[in-house]
């Protein structure tokens, strides 16, 4: 950008913002209360797009806690000062969250919407239900001395603090772990992000915003009962509102707001009876025609994690073995997946495990990697026990792996999905970038491309970067050889070969026997479950037990 | 006594639910159409039922053979127009299931603003067979019973129809697997349309029947969805058997929180209930495990 523009630009900006602050000085009441409107809709679609845009997780319950800190703001409005209100509104929509997050978030996607769908109507049944019990009278009336100019200005600095938390956010590690939760959640925490937490998190801050809007709305309607703060029409109106304007980027839902309120505002006056009914058809008409929301329209690009910044595939040599398996079994209901499995593997060393399908090996790396739990036996990564971490836990104590389907995360760029990976990471950072890392797996050129756009063998290419961006001890691969071709094959087994010469440590489950012979100096190989032979390649492969076991005992 | 003061009442109840779960597990297990404005075609068929008793003197259930072939073609022409689309549009299982819900949320405000033009906001009964009977020392109307009886005729034969039958060994194919189902020559599409319609039918009955013995309102549509949608996740989506022991569970045990603790807690309950299946059991009580 040249220097007259960017003044240009700065002094349209720095005129918006006095025209915006000076606004109710010059506007009569009706402009006054449409301002009002569009601030606070902006406030709760940009709040409600902040978590629900990356993860994809619709929350359908904005009004539970817009509703509560309107309710907050009538009980507690006459008896304490305004700041202690808000503050008491924010602290109880951010606890309601918590709780509700909790439960919900641990979930897939459907079970949060599906739980969020009615709590608006748990809450509003549970407030009528304090109200005429307790209470016993269900309305209240709150006299404040707070004008609609004070209203206004109220409306606009909050409208102000959840763009900057929102562009603080966007610009943070959490801004990407949501997006990479959004696109993949199991590639995601087995990249080390901890999806629960950062889920919970935004939610939180998302809840947040909702309850002090509510609490700064109140004074608004004077009287105000469980029917009017939890209308669930609000709920809906800030879901139209946020997918017309393009719920993936921060600015997108205010260009929903804008043109929906005027709407709402020329429908109310014109239809007040059939409102629900146009807004209805609205809805399916913008779910239907506009999936990207309005700013989709124009590819307005989100923004991107610059690639560099270091990133490590260290090793950390020591006589002691790196990873000890110790009798790890793994049941479904009656079936003995693993059955009894202990091996070691030592620092710097390429461990094959091979066997027919079935044999149970993907299982064995599921119960490494966190993504199962082992019904019995003791894994241990230095001297760590990793029994019942979660995937994200042993992915940050230094176990990457890949999967035997690949799991990209197919809405982040390639650099994004490096980076994902290193979004948590502890260590001190020394060693490879991730441009360095990409240009090892031979993707150096495609750093800007959505990971969807790539081949399935670029794919694993990319998850293997990914998986050594978390700076890995030991790297569990598994049949990343699978469906190459021959040529692809001998650069695959050359990189593998590259990583252990490192000094990298790496168990690969494969079915590639010339990839055994050529890089494992130990393999283990499983049948039914158990271990049936283990030792170099060459002899193990000459086992009657195995050549049995792959071939069926006849033709051994 | 008590002990059947609740049980017969949340028994009559439960059955309620799980016939109407069993239309919602019919659109959402097989046509994987998580569908929000299934609580307002429930409200519509029962003011449907309504206008058929207090305005032309119709029984409710000689109302339920027009209001059943009319909801189906209704849905059917919803499937078909609308969200067969976003099938096609959607790349994965997930955002298909978020459209579905966007989407299906629109036509709930769809609904429930056509009702309340239509009926305001009041509520809205009618006396049809409340005619008291006295079984065990429990007083229960007539028109319960007669609902229960038709809930469990009509469910028994979707589940016969389910599971003995060509096309319904077609459909759970689809439950399970819609693109195997493809590749064994099942036309996925036209089933999945037709379960959904078949789901819309059985929402219509269970809407006629509730509307015997129920007060209701043209806003009180959620609470039914929730309500379905609790019972087909407890029960495991797609699990038949599942949702009728859900159902008949969640109907007992709202009527004991009615009865002993307070009326206005049965929401809450039900979401506890909901929220402690999925905390213990995630796949719901007789879910498979996911892969």
């Amino acid at each position: 950008m040249t220097g007259p523009v960017r003044i240009l630009l700065w002094c349209a900006g720095l005129a918006l913002a006095a025209f915006l602050v000076s606004f109710p000085l010059h506007a009569n009441g009706y402009y006054l209360a449409l301002g009002i409107s569009v601030l606070y809709f902006t406030i709760l679609a940009t709040a409600w797009a902040m978590f629900s845009g990356p993860t994809r997780y619709i929350s359908l319950a904005t009004v539970a806690f817009f509703g509560l800190g309107a309710y907050t703001a009538a009980v507690l409005g006459e008896t304490m000062p305004w700041p202690v209100v808000l503050l008491a509104a924010a602290g109880v929509g951010a606890l309601t969250a918590a709780i509700t997050g909790l439960s919900t978030l641990r979930l897939s996607g459907i079970y949060f919407v599906i739980f969020s769908f009615g709590l608006a109507e748990l809450i509003r049944q549970l407030v009528i239900w304090y109200e005429v019990n307790i209470h016993k009278s269900v309305g209240r009336y709150l006299f404040s001395a707070v004008t609609q100019e004070v209203l206004y200005w109220q409306l606009l600095g909050l409208t102000a603090v959840v763009f900057l938390v929102g562009w603080m956010l966007g610009r943070s590690r959490y801004g990407l772990a949501l997006r990479a939760i959004g696109a993949d959640e199991t590639a995601a925490s087995h990249s080390g992000i901890d999806a629960t937490r950062v889920k919970l998190g935004v939610f939180v801050l998302s809840a947040t915003f909702m309850a002090v809007t509510g609490a700064v709305m109140a004074p608004r309607w004077t009287y105000i009962d469980p029917a009017i703060a939890f209308n669930p029409t609000i709920s809906f109106q800030v879901v139209i509102m946020a997918l017309l304007g393009g719920a993936g980027s921060l600015f997108g839902p205010v260009l929903g707001v804008i043109p929906l309120v005027l709407l709402f505002e020329v429908l109310t006056a014109t239809l007040p009876n059939h409102f629900s009914i146009v807004l209805g058809v609205i809805f399916v008409f913008i779910v239907m025609v506009l999936p990207n929301g309005v700013i989709g329209l124009f590819g307005v690009g989100r923004w991107r994690v610059p690639a560099g910044g270091p990133v490590a595939a260290a090793a950390r040599a020591s006589d002691a073995p790196l990873l000890a398996v110790d009798g790890v079994s793994k049941s479904f209901s009656g079936l003995r997946a693993v059955d009894g499995v202990s091996f070691t593997v030592t620092p710097g060393e390429i461990i094959g495990i091979i066997g027919p399908n079935g044999s149970g090996k993907t299982t064995l790396l599921n119960t490494l990697s966190g993504a199962l739990r082992p019904s019995s036996g003791t894994i241990r990564l230095g001297g760590t026990v990793l029994n019942g971490l979660r995937a994200q836990q042993i992915a940050r104590l230094g176990l990457a792996r890949t999967f035997q389907l690949v799991r990209v995360m197919p809405d982040l760029t390639v650099a994004e999905n490096v980076a994902a990976a290193r979004l948590f990471s502890t260590s001190n950072g020394s060693g490879a970038t991730a441009s360095e890392l990409l240009d090892l797996v031979g993707l150096g050129k495609m750093q800007e491309a959505p990971a969807s756009e790539l081949t399935y063998i670029d794919q694993k290419r990319l998850e293997l970067a990914r998986a050594l961006a978390l700076q890995p001890r030991l790297v569990l691969l598994d049949e990343w050889l699978a469906g190459l071709n021959p040529s692809e094959l001998e650069t695959g087994i050359a990189l593998i070969a590259k990583l252990r010469d490192r000094g990298l440590t790496i168990i690969m489950v494969e079915h590639v026997m010339d990839a055994i012979r050529a890089l494992c100096s130990h393999c283990i190989v499983m049948n039914a479950g158990s271990v049936i032979a283990r030792g170099a390649p060459e002899a193990v492969l000459s086992d009657p037990k195995v050549v049995a076991a792959y071939l069926g005992a006849d033709d051994a | 006594m008590l002990l059947v003061d609740i049980i017969l009442p949340g028994l009559v109840l439960g059955g309620m639910y799980a016939l109407i779960a069993l239309g919602l597990t019919l659109q959402y297990g097989v046509a994987r159409i998580m569908n929000l404005s299934y609580g307002e075609s429930l409200v519509a068929a029962a003011f449907g039922a309504f206008s058929l008793y207090s305005g032309l003197g119709l029984s409710p259930l000689a109302a339920l053979l027009l209001a059943v072939p009319i909801a189906m073609a209704l849905n059917w022409l919803l499937y078909r127009f609308l969200l067969e689309r976003l099938m096609r549009r959607g790349k994965d299982r997930g955002a298909q299931e978020i459209d579905s819900i966007l989407v299906t949320f629109g036509v709930l405000f769809v609904i429930q603003g056509a009702m309340l033009v239509a009926f305001g906001g009041q509520y809205y009964s009618y006396g049809y067979l409340s005619i008291p009977l006295t079984i065990m020392g429990s007083t229960l109307a007539v028109n319960r019973l007669v609902a229960l009886l038709f809930a469990a005729l009509v469910g028994g034969a979707v589940y016969l129809s389910l599971t003995r039958t060509r096309i319904g060994t077609a459909v759970r194919a689809i439950a399970v697997d819609a693109n195997a189902a493809r590749l064994v020559g099942i036309d996925v599409a036209a089933l999945s349309g037709l379960a959904f319609a078949f789901g819309g039918g059985l929402v219509a009955v269970g809407g006629v029947l509730i509307s015997m013995f129920l007060t209701f309102n043209a806003a009180m549509g959620v609470v039914f969805t929730m309500k379905a949608l609790v019972v087909v996740i407890m029960g495991g989506v797609g699990n038949v058997i599942g949702a009728l022991v859900a159902g008949l569970l969640l109907g007992v045990v709202e009527t004991a929180v009615a009865r002993l603790v307070d009326p206005g807690l049965t929401l809450a309950a039900t979401y506890a209930l909901f929220l402690g299946v999925l905390v213990i059991k995630p796949t719901g009580l007789f879910g498979r495990a996911a892969s």
